[in-house]
């Protein structure tokens, strides 16, 4: 819940690790011949149960604990208009009374049996978990079931836990220029689409949430058909299986609404975004822009993967090099595209200006790096390099109790298969230079953003009289 | 960056013991001290399940606590440059190769110790030793990346001056260390950084030598191999380096409450009590009492007032802040600007609950049962393990710590635990706010923001 760590900030989380989580999600060999049996990365099994549910369990036997997961299919990018926040509230009061369970008990008889948890909110997904001894899993998941299945939080809890909400907004959002403007760019940049609105909510319309708004929200969404279980740890497929059956399994299926949002609007002009503030003595610039989602177009989705590898993070980047070392305009610069989303991908541009550099020069440095990537291409050498990287980074990936379940529950939260996510290594191994370029070619090259102009928020100190 | 006092942090609210609550049957972790040829020592815990080793080491009393005044953020400068060029590789051909290669290669800096974190596949476990050792041994300091992250180290202080916590915790280090070098930003100010020179850098260096070095490591590797290891990485340190003198940091005289007026809609704070010290024998107790008073978050004393049935904040937590030199307990929190008086007003009634009465039965049986079954979640990946066997050599623990911790906690009675509570609570404390606190008691106001230009 609620912790300032893995919450919400969920967007913004999210676009951060995702490329980073599939990354891990590489295998070790892909350099197999044709017909060699493919090796799958982290040897998931799956089922489902009778009323509907997907049950994930990814193996992991290094030491006697799980990690329990529920990811719900409903986020902030699936509320009703006038409601912003209702998802992450609903995560909030979700520890607020259920089954024998008063309020706030929920992580207090968590924290007595040994073990952890919180839950998290974005646009495309809710989930809940708890690590815990293997001994506690069919407590966890009895609790955890509970409050699937009925929830019931007292009024005066409602109203002490909004102003809670309302204090997490002031402490992420409206204590700090740089969240305030994010969340004013994403705000222009998904142009007629729900990810406009902010997950944890505007505060005007979080003000007026309700417990009827929250107990609707449970009953439509809720149900066990729009779950999905992932569990990860010291624990078997015949373990498992009767307990779900069990537990989860008798959760009755309910209709659940059809997920149809609306969906983005050309982007015909380029929108410059300037927040001055008195607190800011750091300025930052990004651009951003839309791109397609793995589901849309799974082949540019991976080329992104590929391309942000190889223009994004770290020392030894495009981005870093040019705008860092060589050119001395910025102290730091990157590119990260991530496309493990149910709405839109997004792509983006940073750098951090170092003092005498105008924002206009980064910005046009950033450009003309955007455009070499669509017009030069990148090369073969880079290529190979990023693709071994990537397939190291899987091997890292499995060095983890939670961060495979996190894989899994990103992945398949944005409409991946388990099969996607097990052989992402061949997928990516299997890109040529020719459809990564083409990718880079078709979706960042100016000529390509003439309907999805670009948004660019410049973050600057307000200017004083004796402004520099 | 890895920030070896939060390890150490994680570890003290998190660290339990034993996994069942009462077998002992089998150590926490299995934990070998292996001798090099040459006499070095490491701990390893071996787990080949996954192909990647974790190797980490830290000079002990190395850290930002020796930066001169005028230089603060020495020991951090010297942490960004270490892995930016070495022998005949420059910046940008080393950290390509370490890149190329999926290798993790970097040093940190905390304010008592000075450490390096290794964490590689197994197939280029022989690249990465000699990477490290290079970077170790022969850092280049070249002027382009010392540039560099010079002023990627000015960069962050700037952006920082937007966060009121980062503020907060400037102007808390300053009004409770005083003339201590804890008081000093550990990640330098604006003239410090500038000032500091490559002479500088080569000068502290050199003082990390063999004296001060604890070794640890975790996966994919074996005694044999590790003590091999050892002996290359570690060739051409220095043997003995000098090292400076410290005093503990000055006592809480009198309580205060300093404000530091900015125009944000919510508070931050941070309050500071007296600590207990690692080899104090109520040390366990301390943290019993910590994970109840507010260290355990939910189900914590002040979470369950104070964000539970009050909505005041987002997160209410205490903390030890312990270093080689000075022991606080510390509660941070922020609330908006018109409730900072409730807030102030409702920690002190929790501290008054809980240092009059025992705690209950069950809040600490809880407590116990949690600081001993949760271990074993934060020890789920090689890089963990090493860095709890790195913490607990530079505590100067035995071997067999965290088998005998168990036993230390599960003894523990209320009446200790409110014990303790009283040794640390009633007592003067201090209290900074930076924001636009609505207070209706008396204030001194901070004006100047210290250790940042």
């Amino acid at each position: 819940m609620i912790y300032l760590k893995l919450i919400l900030c969920v967007f913004t989380l999210l676009t951060f690790n995702l490329t980073a989580a599939f990354s891990s999600a590489l295998a070790q060999n892909t350099s197999v011949q044709d017909d060699a049996p493919r090796e799958k990365t982290f040897n998931a099994e799956s089922f489902l149960l009778g009323n509907g549910m997907q049950v994930v369990l990814i193996p992991n036997h290094r030491a006697p604990v799980i990690t329990h997961m529920v990811w719900y299919k409903a986020g902030a990018a699936d509320e009703p208009d006038g409601i912003s926040g209702i998802a992450h509230f609903m995560e909030h009061l979700m520890f607020k009374g259920s089954g024998d369970l008063g309020p706030g008990e929920f992580s207090k008889k968590v924290r007595s049996l040994g073990g952890n948890d919180n839950a998290f909110t974005s646009q495309d997904y809710t989930a809940y978990y708890q690590s815990i001894s293997k001994d506690e899993l069919e407590t966890v998941m009895r609790m955890e079931a509970d409050r699937m299945r009925d929830l019931s939080p007292p009024e005066e809890h409602v109203t002490s836990e909004r102003q809670v909400i309302i204090e997490e907004r002031r402490q992420r959002i409206d204590n700090n220029p740089a969240a305030l403007l994010g969340e004013q760019a994403s705000s222009a940049l998904y142009l007629n689409h729900p990810y406009s609105d902010p997950v944890i909510g505007w505060k005007h319309e979080m003000e007026e949430l309700s417990r009827n708004d929250a107990l609707a929200w449970h009953s439509r969404h809720y149900a066990p058909n729009n779950a999905i279980l992932i569990i990860s740890g010291d624990v078997t497929l015949d373990e498992l299986k009767p307990l779900a059956e069990d537990i989860y399994g008798s959760i009755p299926s309910r209709a659940t609404p059809p997920r149809r949002w609306s969906t983005l609007a050309p982007r015909n002009a380029e929108q410059r975004l300037t927040l001055a503030h008195p607190d800011v003595q750091q300025p930052q610039i990004s651009i951003a822009l839309t791109i397609p989602n793995i589901t849309d177009d799974k082949q540019t989705a991976l080329a992104m993967d590929i391309l942000s590898e190889i223009a994004g993070g770290g020392p030894t980047s495009r981005l870093y090099t040019s705008l860092v070392v060589d050119q001395k305009l910025a102290s730091s610069a990157g590119f990260r595209a991530n496309t493990y989303t149910r709405g839109p991908g997004k792509a983006s541009l940073y750098a951090t200006p170092l003092p005498g550099t105008s924002p206009e020069n980064i910005i046009t440095a950033l450009k003309a790096e955007l455009e070499k990537l669509a017009t030069k291409g990148v090369t073969e050498q880079e290529v190979a390099d990023a693709k071994t990287r990537l397939q190291d980074a899987a091997i890292l990936s499995r060095d983890s109790l939670t961060g495979p379940a996190m894989i899994f529950g990103y992945g398949l939260m944005s409409g991946e298969t388990i099969d996607d996510i097990e052989y992402w290594p061949y997928d990516i191994e299997a890109l040529t230079l020719n459809t990564i370029n083409q990718a880079a070619a078709t979706w960042l090259s100016a000529e390509s953003l003439s309907e999805r102009q670009p948004v660019i928020s410049i973050l600057l100190p307000q200017a004083t009289p004796e402004d520099k | 960056m890895l920030n070896l006092k939060k390890t150490v942090f994680f570890f003290v609210i998190a660290l339990a013991l034993n996994a069942p609550f009462t077998a002992h049957a089998k150590p926490v972790l299995d934990i070998k001290e292996i001798t090099s040829e040459r006499g070095l020592k490491a701990w390893l815990v071996e787990d080949h399940s996954v192909p990647v080793i974790s190797l980490t080491f830290g000079f002990k009393g190395a850290g930002a606590i020796n930066d001169p005044d005028e230089k603060q953020g020495l020991a951090r400068l010297l942490s960004n440059t270490m892995d930016e060029g070495a022998g005949d590789l420059d910046s940008q051909s080393f950290q390509k190769r370490l890149r190329d290669l999926s290798i993790a290669l970097s040093f940190s800096s905390a304010r008592d110790n000075f450490s390096g974190e290794l964490k590689t596949l197994t197939k280029n476990k022989d690249e990465a030793v000699r990477l490290m050792h290079l970077a170790l041994t022969e850092p280049r300091f070249d002027e382009e990346p010392l540039e560099r992250m010079r002023a990627a180290n000015m960069a962050r202080v700037r952006s920082s001056l937007a966060d009121p916590n980062w503020i907060n915790a400037r102007l808390f280090n300053d009004v409770l260390y005083g003339d201590h070098p804890y008081a000093q930003n550990s990640g330098g100010s604006l003239t410090s950084l500038a000032a500091i020179s490559r002479d500088d850098l080569i000068a502290k260096h050199k003082t990390l030598s063999k004296d001060k070095l604890v070794i640890a490591a975790a996966g994919d590797i074996t005694e044999a191999e590790l003590a091999e290891i050892i002996d290359t990485l570690f060739a051409g340190l220095p043997e003995t380096a000098a090292q400076g003198s410290f005093t503990e940091s000055p006592s809480i005289k009198d309580s205060a409450v300093f404000v530091y007026e900015r125009d944000v809609p919510q508070s931050f704070l941070r309050i500071a009590w007296p600590g207990i010290d690692r080899a104090d024998p109520d040390y366990q107790a301390a943290q019993v009492f910590n994970f109840i008073f507010g260290g355990s978050g939910f189900g914590s004393r002040l979470t369950d007032v104070i964000r539970e049935q009050n909505g005041l904040t987002y997160g209410i937590y205490s903390y030890f802040q312990d270093y080689d030199y000075a022991d606080h307990l510390v509660v941070s929190t922020s609330t908006k600007n018109e409730s900072a008086a409730q807030m102030l007003s409702l920690i002190k009634q929790v501290a008054a609950n809980i240092t009059a009465a025992p705690v209950t039965d069950k809040e600490l049986q809880d407590a116990k049962t949690y600081m001993i079954n949760a271990l074993p979640l934060t020890l789920t990946s090689t890089d963990q393990i090493a860095g709890t066997l790195l913490s607990l050599q530079f505590d100067e623990r035995p071997i067999d710590y965290l088998d005998q911790r168990q036993a230390a906690i599960e003894a523990l009675t209320p009446e200790h635990i409110q014990t303790v509570g009283q040794r640390i609570l009633n007592t003067p404390s201090l209290s900074v706010l930076v924001g636009k606190p609505e207070l209706t008691t008396s204030v001194i106001p901070l004006t100047e923001l210290p250790n940042v230009d």
